[in-house]
């Protein structure tokens, strides 16, 4: 008896595989700039940060 | 051995959209508009803005700008198939699903709202809100296909960036971005009209009520050359009103000209082949129109600041 079994489930196909990895470095790209832009922000406006209008 | 059998069951469809896809879905060419006026509006804002928040709030409004067009194709992905212009798109290709795209768009809605709200101020966050709600609900789901006026209101979220950009700067509004404002409402009529002269029988074989397929190409024509004479003169007021300077004023007045001579050669060509050149050539001018009006005042502000610095 072989140990080599065929994977259950679904399988990604190589095309499926190569557009989720360049989806999700998009998607980490897009909340590194978010933590970047909160950062700046922080940075720019110092304790003023709180206070916002509204 | 399986006890379940996988043919059986409806496997998820897993998706094979690249990131392209995703950006188209942002209508790159309408963002870049919407960016450069909103520019305009940030610049000619009085007082100093830290170019960190001005350039938070430029991103913000162009991702609110990306969200709107994203679920506007979530929305339309039925009508998309229908028209050469649109067939090209990802819903109608089939390389992203409809709620893919609602998901996308609703979540950079979120965020560009909460981060307007958050980082600049809540009166830009609840202004850029209600711009993307506009296009996507009151234009989109209701007027589209509804009413041939669908374009003349829904032009009012296309006007809003400059606004919400001003209000971003500033913390308040003002004449000045209502005029802004103003003047793109007044643009939307004739340059769409101009678009869907010339792609009409796209529009009424996609049942979109637009003005040439229910009141006729002649009935748009005159409204074109309607709506351009009052662009022209909204275009030109705040000159006379004090609030843009002469060389806005001329460059307006010279501008309209062009958009005028396109007006009237789209209202007296009526054959075929004129007509087709007629109505591209005015929907290719307005574009430039809008670009340089706005591009003006831009270097003027620009001109003013390197003045001020050299002075």
């Amino acid at each position: 008896m072989s140990d080599q079994r065929e994977p259950e489930g679904i399988v990604l196909t190589e095309a499926q595989k190569r557009s989720r990895r360049q989806r999700s470095i998009a998607i980490a790209l897009a909340l590194g700039v978010l933590v970047l832009l909160f950062f700046a922000v922080t940075i720019v406006k110092g304790p003023a940060v709180l206070n916002r209008p509204l | 051995m399986s006890v379940v059998d996988h043919n059986a069951i409806e496997l998820p469809r897993i998706s094979e959209a690249e990131v392209g896809d995703y950006i188209a879905l942002l209508k790159p060419r309408v963002m870049s508009l919407v960016i450069f006026t909103a520019l305009v509006g940030l610049v000619i804002a009085p007082g100093h803005f830290h170019p960190v928040l001005a350039f938070t709030s430029l991103l913000c409004i162009a991702v609110g700008a990306g969200a709107s067009g994203a679920l506007n194709m979530a929305l339309e992905g039925d009508i998309d198939a229908l028209m050469t212009r649109t067939a090209n798109r990802p819903i109608p290709r089939g390389r992203v699903t409809r709620p893919e795209a609602m998901a996308f768009g609703m979540t950079l809605a979120f965020f560009s709202v909460m981060t307007l709200g958050i980082l600049v101020n809540w009166y830009a966050g609840a202004l850029l809100a209600f711009t993307i709600f506009f296009y996507v609900v009151i234009y989109t789901m209701w007027l589209k296909r509804w009413t041939a006026q669908n374009i003349v209101i829904g032009g009012a979220a296309g006007s809003l960036p400059p606004v919400v950009a001003w209000v971003a700067a500033t913390g308040s509004l003002s004449v000045e971005p209502l005029l802004l404002f103003l003047i793109i409402f007044c643009w939307t009529p004739p340059h769409f009209w101009a678009l869907a002269l010339f792609r009409s029988d796209d529009y009424a074989r996609a049942g979109v009520p637009m003005l040439p397929v229910v009141a006729g190409p002649d009935a748009t024509r005159l409204q074109i050359l309607l709506y351009t004479i009052v662009l022209v003169a909204v275009a030109a007021a705040p000159w006379p009103l004090g609030y843009f300077d002469a060389i806005y004023g001329v460059t307006s007045l010279v501008l309209g000209a062009g958009m005028l001579a396109c007006a009237v050669d789209v209202y007296r060509r009526r054959e075929r082949a004129g007509s087709l050149r007629a109505t591209r050539k005015m929907f290719a001018f307005s574009i430039l129109y809008l670009f340089a009006l706005f591009a003006t005042l831009l270097l003027e502000e620009v001109a003013h600041a390197v003045a001020a610095r050299i002075g």
